[in-house]
């Protein structure tokens, strides 16, 4: 009974569908329930949320992330499964909060002082939420100063930077650097993406990280955090 | 419909390659293939890769006369740092070009609109401040807006602005066609001086068959009143649906359209 409730579940998440009322990735889906009202149900039936979010949705979203890989999936499709991931854990929060289960953990996302470029950011916000981090967007053109700031005030796990442009991307050095005269470096690891990053540019200036895509960020925080724990 | 050839651009990894390594032919190349292909323009970006300032500078010096030394279509700089459009312009020997281009910001508007005032220059104007991307269209007016008024103010004449209404993909936000379409339309009746013009390809971000997507939207902000337009002109079916669209917009002519079948550039 719970098995099919998750697989249901699972089934939904790669189809892409918040509601009933949604379509999905085949056709013919609009009218049967979406993952909001399958995350209700499996609650009713007494179904452990720790179950739901492990096996329900972070395996759809591992499977979401395989399809847009070998393009099978192109964004509207991967983005609409994040949503619905997104949806339902905020019907699972406070289920959470009772049973003390802890959150995965926060991040920080912004893109840096003279930048304004937010798809790429927002993309990967979407992605984070489905993996069931809580993301506070501080927004784009954000200056080192505002983010440590931030960063200070929320002690999140994690802080995202994202440069479109080769010309702003050094903010992020920028930004880090700040981190560590503010003597906050330690508390946070930074994960950082953007067109003109790569691996090279993101251990030049000691970031702790670098996500290709929203899959990747999402795979390079769950390796961070498992240092942090181990 | 002006057509501004997008291909020399340092985000594009082999162009970046070949400006890395000063490869004249092939840069020289793909000025040449656009000139050919129908381009009205050639966009020039040397990007922004790390380094002073000076060596900018020195990148979009090269590229602006390897470029110049291979077609004679007139150049669109593209860049936002005023010390590297000057630089373009100082080596620049064509009357005619495009600053590619300005924000609503005032600093960035004093500066690159002083470079624009008294020459033979059109000015690439994004809808947009500093607050980031316009959501809807009535922040994007607002941006029109204060151009306008601190260009016109420095002698930049109206005739020369051309606003870029943005465009962001479709695949992300589904809203967004019919504002970019929406905000061309009110920026055409507001000022009817000024021109616009868009980046094309970002409608397309994430899709399959993006050319596709490209060319049925062309045709859409054509009738919206598009006048200047930012892509790949080695599509070859995207450049006949331009002079389709010309035509079925009065912009051009039935005769015109002919001439290009008989020139053999059109591509069903």
């Amino acid at each position: 009974m719970a098995e099919d409730m998750i697989s249901l579940i699972r089934e939904n998440v790669i189809q892409g569908r918040v509601t009933q009322d949604d379509e999905g990735f085949d056709e013919g889906k609009v009218g049967q329930p979406g993952v909001s009202e399958l995350t209700e149900k499996a609650l009713a039936q007494g179904i452990n949320p720790e179950d739901i979010i492990k096996r329900g949705f972070s395996e759809a979203m591992v499977v979401v992330g395989q399809k847009f890989e070998i393009e099978e999936y192109f964004l509207p499709d991967m983005l609409a499964s994040a949503e619905a991931v997104g949806a339902a854990m905020e019907i699972l929060e406070p289920h959470l909060v009772k049973s003390g289960i802890k959150p995965k953990g926060k991040i920080i996302v912004a893109t840096v002082k003279g930048d304004l470029h937010d798809i790429g950011k927002n993309i990967v916000s979407i992605l984070l939420r489905g993996a069931g981090y809580t993301v506070e967007d501080l927004g784009n053109n954000i200056t080192p100063q505002a983010i440590v700031d931030a960063v200070a005030k929320e002690r999140p796990q994690f802080l995202g930077l994202s440069a479109l442009l080769t010309s702003t991307r050094i903010r992020m050095r920028e930004t880090i650097e700040l981190l560590t005269e503010s003597g906050v470096r330690d508390k946070v690891k930074v994960i950082i993406g953007g067109a003109p990053i790569s691996e090279e540019f993101a251990q030049s200036i000691g970031a702790d990280g670098y996500g290709a895509d929203g899959f990747e960020a999402v795979r390079v925080m769950e390796a961070l955090s498992t240092n942090v724990e181990g | 419909m002006l057509v501004i050839g997008e291909n020399i651009n340092a985000s594009n990894r082999s162009v970046a390659k070949a400006l890395a390594r000063r490869d004249r032919p092939f840069l020289q190349d793909l000025a040449r293939a656009q000139a050919v292909a129908g381009a009205d323009f050639i966009d020039v970006n040397a990007g922004m890769e790390k380094g002073s300032c000076e060596q900018q500078m020195a990148t979009m010096e090269w590229l602006v006369e390897v470029v110049q030394a291979a077609t004679d279509k007139p150049l669109a700089i593209d860049s936002d740092i005023p010390g590297v459009i000057e630089a373009a312009l100082h080596k620049y020997r064509g009357e005619r070009l495009i600053i590619n281009s300005v924000t609503a910001e005032p600093e960035k508007l004093d500066s690159i609109g002083s470079l624009t005032a008294g020459r033979k220059a059109w000015l690439v104007a994004l809808a947009m401040g500093n607050n980031g991307m316009p959501k809807d269209i009535e922040e994007r007016l607002a941006a029109c807006e204060l151009i306008m008024t601190h260009l016109t103010r420095l002698g930049v004449k109206a005739e020369q602005i051309f606003f870029d209404p943005l465009l962001f993909p479709i695949a992300v936000d589904t809203s967004q066609g019919l504002v970019t379409l929406k905000t061309i339309d009110q920026i055409k009746s507001r000022y009817p001086e000024a021109r616009t013009v868009l980046g094309l390809s970002n409608i397309s971000y994430g899709l399959p068959n993006r050319r596709l997507v490209n060319r049925a939207f062309l045709l859409m902000a054509a009738y919206a009143g598009l006048d200047a337009v930012i892509l790949n002109p080695l599509d070859a079916k995207m450049m006949s649906f331009i002079k389709v669209a010309d035509m079925l917009t009065g912009k051009g002519t039935p005769r015109g359209y002919i001439r290009a079948h008989r020139k053999g550039i059109l591509v069903d």
